[in-house]
């Protein structure tokens, strides 16, 4: 049923591949930077700070997704016991982590200006804080559990438990008030935002998806030989 | 102009802050993740070329 997913086939993937997801990578992040700093237009009632949503929002978006693959991961390790599920998971912990921590530092520099403060402790931003933290306990266990399949064992709950945060984190404008804004794009309606700001913000949030992979890659790998070489 | 372009408006600190954070964090994961392979690399190497030394000796061993 995984054999798709056997080791093998994302070690090969990170030998061969890496080079070039790099040049896609440096090619669309090159376009992405353009677009978002020069050639995309200020927003009537933000102005300019409304770059800052081509940093912070494909940020948040990556940190939700990686989130909702470790806690699938997790349940898939925790019920069928396939041990590469959770070193997948254990692979993208940390670049989840940086990407949770850059939405919540982005949102804050753009909430000052456009709120008059950095933080408040409302539905979205509480429940953001909650992830990065998540995040923060589900790497540290990593680090601080020596017995391998305890660890492994207690980050499969973390992973699953993490996930009941992603739909509250996803709805929580919705159910309470918040200063953030509601989404401008969502996966059942026409978005909201022109496209003159929409291609921008997609192509950074496909150069940060190459990224994570070029990074989980690595990541994977290195985890992939400590596992053996520890096994030794 | 480029004074202009870096002022954003007199928004340029919290936008370049912006950026600046995400670049130096996604530098810093990417390299201390390269690292981390070249590390545990090295490591798999000496333990491999440590195994083969120890077949090789007992390989020695036994011929005499």
């Amino acid at each position: 049923m995984f054999g798709i997913f056997k080791p093998r086939t994302f070690f090969n993937l990170a030998s061969t591949s890496v080079f070039w997801l790099k040049l896609i990578f440096i090619f669309s992040i090159i376009i992405g930077l353009g677009l978002a700093l020069v050639f995309s237009p200020i927003d009537y009632l933000q102005k300019d700070t409304v770059r800052i949503m081509y940093v912070h929002v494909p940020s948040s978006w990556i940190s939700l997704l990686i989130f909702l693959i470790i806690g699938i991961c997790s349940f898939v390790s925790l019920i069928f016991r396939v041990k590469v599920f959770s070193i997948y998971a254990k692979s993208l912990a940390p670049i989840g982590l940086v990407f949770s921590l850059i939405s919540v530092v982005t949102g804050s520099l753009w909430g000052f200006p456009t709120w008059g403060t950095f933080w408040s402790w409302d539905g979205r931003l509480t429940s953001m804080f909650i992830l990065v933290l998540t995040y923060i306990l589900y790497f540290s266990l990593w680090s601080l559990i020596k017995d391998y399949n305890f660890a492994e064992k207690i980050t499969n709950i973390v992973g699953i438990l993490g996930l009941i945060n992603i739909p509250v984190i996803k709805f929580s404008v919705a159910w309470w008030n918040s200063l953030h804004q509601p989404a401008s794009i969502t996966l059942t309606a026409a978005p909201s935002i022109h496209s003159s700001m929409l291609a921008p913000l997609l192509i950074m949030f496909f150069s940060f998806c190459i990224l994570s992979l070029i990074i989980f890659l690595i990541r994977y790998k290195y985890e992939i030989i400590n596992f053996r070489v520890n096994k030794k | 102009m480029i004074s202009e372009f870096l002022n954003m408006g007199g928004y340029g600190l919290y936008i370049w802050l912006s950026y600046a954070f995400a670049s130096l964090s996604l530098v810093s994961l990417y390299y201390s993740s390269v690292k981390k392979l070249n590390s545990i690399k090295t490591a798999e190497y000496l333990y491999q070329t440590e195994k083969s030394e120890e077949v090789s000796i007992s390989a020695q061993a036994n011929r005499f």
